[in-house]
């Protein structure tokens, strides 16, 4: 599977009834594989600059490209079939089992039942669940770390060539999130999808970037790979953010992206 | 679920549509709120049954504009309608007490201003009439409506307000046999009228021909001999229209009419008023004779 | 009583008519609130005018509703039926706002962002979930129109209100009671099966 190359230009976006913009003229390149976290506080424009790429949020101005092709020209419903989605509330249908909140969007597609039943299997096993304890359960009868898990596994269900995540461990308990930070790394690995990560957890981007990109107030402060932006922070927010110059917090970040990728 | 929930769609839709298809067919039988509108209504819908049709009921109408109204918007297809009610309350037109002569106006108007048919009439003759017991008519010599008036002084008429207050009520009875009048008039609510007549607190009451404690009671009604009140004789009316669509209505009801006379109406009414009997089993009773 | 014990098969033909016209008229209700309902949940600034004004046209007497339509339509199924219908909007759309808007917003976001169509969005997650207060919306508005539904023997000779009426006019007093005992018994027998299938669809 090719992973998808996602860019940003000049993307600026206005919520209808508000004087700031959320986002002003954002221009970003991600490579096909690239795992990029969108760190900033709340507000920022992280959230908004993610939902342009499958366009839940319009642009005022500016485009967004996916692979070459300006997401404004695609059908938004095929598009979105083709990137997946997880936010921080899972959002899991309580109206339907664990497999077919799974085969939701291969279903969409019109897979074949064969098909969609393998693929549940599959990921059900990637994700570490046993396909036979938990196809049959409701949302309802999961934990916190099963049910985000699900939710990722919901999204990459087609095999899509990029993954946008909201915030998607924010709401779990600090070792059940260590334990989903480190299978996202070893699935997007794995499977190579091109990932686009919000998070204000500082932290959390440091062990999952490849890149990290800084927002505030609708602005890319910096954007770098993580060692780069702790090293070299391009502003005195930045610095402050990341705790540049602080010894003990380098060694810290590296130490934990290095457990978490140890097999 | 997607599945069920067509199913269950469409199995509402079955009535709504077998609804549609029925009222096409069906021949809607209306009366007006009274007791013997029921009955003669449903002895209509019950002898089109008896053929085969399919009858839907539009009863307890609630005036004879409303039942005229409703005949000609095609809300109903034939009600039973009274010569004498036709020509007074519909034709604003004298009253007519020769039975043959008030039923050709009233059949030629109806058929010129409304597309209305009137089929063969019933013997019944629903007039307004003054009722007394067999007691008091041997004793007063009460045999006719000339008798009553020059008696009058030494009788007590219960009656009941509307009988005071129509033109062809008291006031026009007096004017047009000269007498008439009473020792005591005394009004009384429509269902306790006959009970003074036959306790003795009154002697003559003021009636309709077919009421049914006529039947009952044994009551004379005193003949009308210079021909004062109006026929009321009873007929269906039917839309011309429903009529060339189904001409087998009028064979049907012209075989039933005149079997209705004065005597089965009175028996009838009293059933339905005294006995509590349903109107449609009365009918029923009646058909199977 | 005695009517309904001499007379069965009669009362049980005309709350059969009674219950057809309030099925019939139910299931065009629910079509015509369902969008109602939807629209409402879609736009909280629209939902209080739009659920106001179907309120507003609850709270009109019945028999004057009827009587424009009776102008309308003329006497028969149709002016009941119509009045039916409109009564029942209130409830039905109100309930379907309800329903819909009580599914967590978090699955309606992931439900689009996966690439569901609006329309999937609302047939696949948003019904079968706003399925239970949708019903029990129903199941109300069932109970009400047995009620009004009595009218219909008043200007279309349908239904059990036919005893009722006929009852007072001919003033006997078996039939009145026979034609409101039954449409008591009609109204807690749905109400009954209502329930049921509300309780069913929960699990």
């Amino acid at each position: 599977m090719n992973p998808a190359e996602i860019r940003f230009e000049g993307v600026t976006v206005r919520y209808g009834g508000v004087q700031r913009n959320a986002v002003t003229d954002i221009s970003l390149e991600v490579s096909g594989g690239e795992l990029v976290v969108l760190l900033g506080p709340s507000g920022c424009g992280k959230s908004t600059l993610l939902r342009t790429v499958n366009r839940l949020v319009p642009l005022q101005s500016g485009r967004v490209l996916v692979d070459g092709t300006d997401v404004a020209q695609l059908d938004p419903v095929e598009l979105r079939r083709s990137v997946g989605y997880v936010i921080q509330a899972v959002g899991l249908f309580a109206n339907m089992t664990v497999a077919q909140n799974v085969g939701v969007v291969p279903s969409l597609l019109a897979w074949t039942r064969a098909d969609i039943d393998t693929r549940i299997d599959e990921l059900l096993r990637l994700i570490g669940l046993d396909p036979a304890t938990y196809r049959n359960r409701r949302p309802s009868a999961l934990s916190g770390g099963e049910a985000q898990r699900i939710g990722v596994a919901r999204a990459i269900a087609a095999r899509p060539r990029a993954l946008l995540m909201d915030e998607p461990f924010g709401a779990v308990d600090v070792v059940v999130r260590t334990a989903l930070q480190r299978e996202l790394i070893r699935i997007v690995s794995e499977l190579r999808t091109t990932t686009l990560f919000v998070t204000h957890d500082v932290d959390e981007a440091f062990r999952l970037a490849d890149r990290i990109v800084v927002m505030r107030d609708g602005h890319i402060e910096q954007a770098g790979a993580p060692f780069d932006v702790f090293q070299a922070p391009a502003t005195a927010y930045v610095r402050q953010l990341v705790h540049a110059g602080d010894d003990v917090y380098l060694q810290y970040y590296m130490r934990t992206r290095e457990l978490l990728r140890a097999t | 679920m997607i599945s069920r929930g067509r199913a269950l769609a469409f199995a509402a839709t079955v009535p709504l549509l077998t609804r549609c298809v029925f009222d096409r067919s069906a021949v809607r039988v209306g009366s007006k709120n009274f007791t013997e509108s029921f009955v003669i209504a449903e002895i209509y819908a019950q002898s089109l049954e008896a053929t085969g049709m399919h009858v839907e009921r539009l009863f307890n109408l609630g005036s004879t504009q409303i039942a005229i109204a409703a005949m000609r918007r095609g809300n109903i297809d034939l009600y039973p309608e009274y010569t004498g009610t036709a020509l007074i309350d519909v034709l604003h037109l004298p009253p007519i007490s020769n039975s043959h002569a008030a039923f050709e106006v009233v059949a030629r108007a109806f058929k010129q201003r409304y597309d209305i048919l009137w089929l063969a009439p019933s013997p019944m003759n629903d007039s307004q009439a003054l009722a007394t017991t067999r007691a008091v008519a041997s004793q007063y010599g009460l045999a006719t409506l000339s008798d009553c008036a020059r008696a009058a002084p030494r009788l007590r008429l219960a009656t009941i307000q509307e009988f005071l207050a129509r033109p062809d009520g008291l006031p026009g009875l007096a004017r047009y046999y000269g007498g008439f009048r009473f020792r005591e008039v005394r009004t009384y609510d429509i269902a306790l009228k006959y009970r003074a007549l036959l306790e003795g607190a009154a002697d003559v009451a003021s009636a309709f021909s077919t009421d049914g404690a006529i039947a009952t009671e044994e009551l004379v009604v005193l003949r009308d001999d210079r021909h004062f009140w109006s026929a009321y004789n009873v007929a269906p009316v039917v839309r011309a229209q429903t009529l060339a669509a189904r001409p087998k209505i009028a064979t049907v009801l012209d075989a039933v009419s005149p079997r209705i006379t004065d005597h089965v109406a009175q028996t009838m009414n009293a059933q339905v008023e005294h006995s509590q009997a349903d109107p449609a089993d009365v009918a029923a009773q009646f058909l199977k004779r | 009583m005695t009517y309904l014990t001499t007379h069965p098969w009669r009362v049980a033909a005309l709350a059969g008519s009674h219950l057809e016209l309030v099925t019939v008229a139910l299931a065009v209700a629910f079509v015509v609130a369902l969008p109602l309902g939807v629209l409402a949940a879609r736009r909280p600034g629209l939902a209080p005018w739009l659920l106001g004004t179907l309120g507003a046209i609850y709270t009109i007497p019945s028999l004057a509703l009827l009587a424009v339509f009776v102008e309308v339509f003329g006497l028969g199924f149709a002016p009941i039926f119509v009045a039916l219908v409109v009564y029942a909007q209130f409830m039905l759309a109100r309930s379907v706002a309800a329903g819909i808007a009580g599914i967590e917003h978090a699955q309606v976001d992931a439900a689009r962002g996966l690439g569901m169509s609006a329309a999937q969005v609302l047939w696949r997650v948003e019904f079968p979930q706003a399925l239970p207060v949708v019903i029990g919306g129903i199941r109300v508005a069932a109970i009400a129109m047995i009620a009004i539904a009595t009218l219909g023997g008043y200007v279309g000779g349908v239904g059990l209100g036919v005893l009722i009426f006929n009852g007072l006019t001919l003033h006997q007093n078996a039939m009145i009671v026979a034609g409101s005992v039954a449409a008591s018994a009609l109204a807690i027998a749905v109400d009954a099966v209502l329930r049921l299938t509300e309780r069913l669809l929960a699990d």
